[in-house]
């Protein structure tokens, strides 16, 4: 029982991580109806810059911040330079743009640092708590990426729901059209959105690289996972990729434990298939009529 | 293309004057509108009529920015807009409500109110103390006059029926000061009844609000019923254009065009 709760306290952390990847793919999915299959890439490169700054100024914090600042710019240029020109072009245009995107992050993270496998530091200390003696499977550390994503999230959420900014970008989302002559940028918009998109894709992966260590691929699987979680979650559904990602997160630590490391991706990739059986939309998308 | 005097974030009072002059106008190998000249007096409603496929909805589109012309002129006040963007020519004071699409479903009644703002000039400066009361000075004075959107302003619009839908599309245009309202088909679908409240509303506006007005209407016997002029349409071409009473008389056109 206690192993039982163990698992699932650990696996609140990674499910978080998974959830801001899922968050972000959401984000991108509502306002431009496409896949970032670069999300993942484009958390790594900000990653690594991080660790440049971190080496440089000694500083974990200056890292952090430079990498959320660095995911917002790089967001924001992607859509700008990548994205845009892929609009009112088949839809293909799009996916293989940002596919060669995660190529080309990925060969650029190769040549500037190589291949090597780098640890990333911790800003808490990563050994287990415990309650009493008991551990509880999970660190300090994890309480802060539970917390930092939760703050994030809730953020975003207070921001969409009560800012006037907030108002605009949902309305682009659920009908560009009105959205349009109603007076708002919709372009600059969507902007935004993938500035915010990259920005959780930072933080996910300055978040997920002490346990994963640091290298070109090292996001791919995170990716993976948070793919899942959203698309478990309900693609519109931002509620529902961050609990996707919890789902994820807990069942896999869960099955991990029990059943061994090697048969999570296949735990993974079953829920997958089992929920769009199910339930193609994803568990909490609602009944949704869109106009195009 | 934008006149002289305009600085970016100014818009004039009033209603405006609007004018399409030799429009051409299409989607890939069709021809939707075939040089179509109208003119719309400020202040006016002007209704344009026609069967379906006969260029109305284009013509409506044209104006507001959504489908490029192919040649032609429109003319706001005598300024040449043709080929801005529809947030450009919103923030303008255009105000173009597409058929069936005058509200977003997925969000709250308060907050279509709030959309309509988003067009008002100078909105970038949001912060202003002044903006904050102005806004909710608007949004009282359209739960005032439709006071049954004041009991659903947190509802989703989806909730609404028909008729309070096109409520909250004629609020949502009240709230936007629009210098030129260009109305796609608001009766469709819609009771007999509750098409006349519409039609009562979309009167009001251009009466009381001083809006210049152009409906686009299927019903084409109660849009005769209110509008100043009327225009018909057939094939992308005018075929008449006359004081709306007079169309309304003229039982020949009636039979041939609009099938009353």
């Amino acid at each position: 029982m206690v192993e039982f709760l163990q698992f699932t306290l650990g696996g609140i952390s990674f499910g978080l991580i998974y959830a801001a990847i899922a968050l972000s793919l959401v984000l991108i999915w509502r306002g431009t109806r496409l896949l970032n299959f670069a999300q993942g890439g484009m958390a790594m490169f900000t990653t690594f810059i991080a660790l440049e700054v971190i080496y440089r100024t000694g500083s974990y914090w200056a890292g952090f911040v430079v990498a959320l600042a660095a995911g917002i710019v790089l967001g924001a240029v992607t859509e700008l330079a990548v994205i845009r020109p892929t609009l009112g072009k088949p839809e293909l245009n799009a996916v293989i743009v940002t596919i060669g995107l995660l190529i080309l992050l990925e060969g650029l993270a190769g040549i500037f640092y190589g291949g090597q496998f780098r640890s990333f530091p911790t800003a808490f200390s990563d050994i287990g708590l415990r309650a009493g003696s008991t551990p509880l499977g999970v660190s300090r550390f994890d309480v802060f990426v539970a917390a930092a994503v939760l703050a994030i999230t809730l953020l975003l959420a207070v921001g969409f729901r009560y800012t006037s900014a907030g108002l605009r970008m949902r309305a682009a989302a659920f009908n560009a059209t009105v959205a349009r002559l109603s007076g708002i940028r919709v372009a600059r918009v969507i902007t935004v959105g993938w500035a915010l998109a990259g920005l959780l894709g930072a933080l996910a992966g300055v978040l997920v690289s002490p346990s994963t260590f640091l290298y070109p691929n090292s996001m791919d699987s995170i990716f993976v996972f948070g793919f899942t979680a959203a698309v478990i979650g309900g693609l519109d559904s931002p509620v529902g990729a961050v609990i996707g990602g919890l789902l994820l997160g807990v069942v896999l630590n869960i099955a991990g434990g029990y059943l061994g490391a090697d048969v999570t991706a296949l735990i993974a990739l079953g829920i997958l298939v089992v929920v769009l059986m199910i339930r193609p939309a994803g568990l909490f998308a609602g009944a949704r009529v869109r106009r195009v | 293309m934008s006149s002289p005097a305009e600085a970016p974030g100014a818009r004039a009072h009033g209603p405006a004057s609007l004018a399409v002059q030799d429009l051409v106008a299409g989607y890939g190998g069709v021809l939707a509108l075939d040089s179509v000249t109208i003119t719309a007096d400020a202040g006016t409603i002007t209704t344009v009529l026609g069967a379906n496929g006969a260029g109305k909805t284009t013509l409506l589109r044209v104006i507001s920015g959504m489908v490029r012309p192919r040649s032609g002129r429109v003319l706001v006040d005598g300024a040449d807009r043709a080929g801005r963007s529809p947030e450009d020519l919103a923030r303008a004071g255009i105000v173009h409500v597409p058929e069936g699409q005058g509200v977003i479903a997925e969000l709250t009644v308060e907050e279509n109110l709030r959309l309509g703002m988003m067009c008002w000039p100078g909105i970038a400066q949001l912060r202003r103390p002044g903006r904050r009361a102005e806004r909710a000075a608007a949004l009282a004075e359209a739960y005032e006059r439709f006071s049954v959107l004041a009991d659903r302003r947190q509802k989703l619009a989806s909730t609404l029926s028909g008729g309070e839908r096109q409520m909250l599309v004629i609020a949502r245009a009240l709230v936007a000061r629009p210098r030129v309202l260009l109305l796609d088909e608001p009766s469709l679908g819609l009771a007999p009844r509750i098409m006349t409240q519409v039609m009562d509303m979309v009167v009001r506006l251009s009466r009381e609000n001083g809006i210049t007005i152009v409906l686009v209407e299927q019903n084409a016997r109660a849009a005769l019923a209110i509008a100043d002029h009327g225009v018909v349409l057939n094939l992308g071409r005018v075929v008449a254009a006359a004081d709306a009473r007079a169309l309304a008389a003229d039982v020949a056109l009636r039979h041939h065009y609009l099938g009353f």
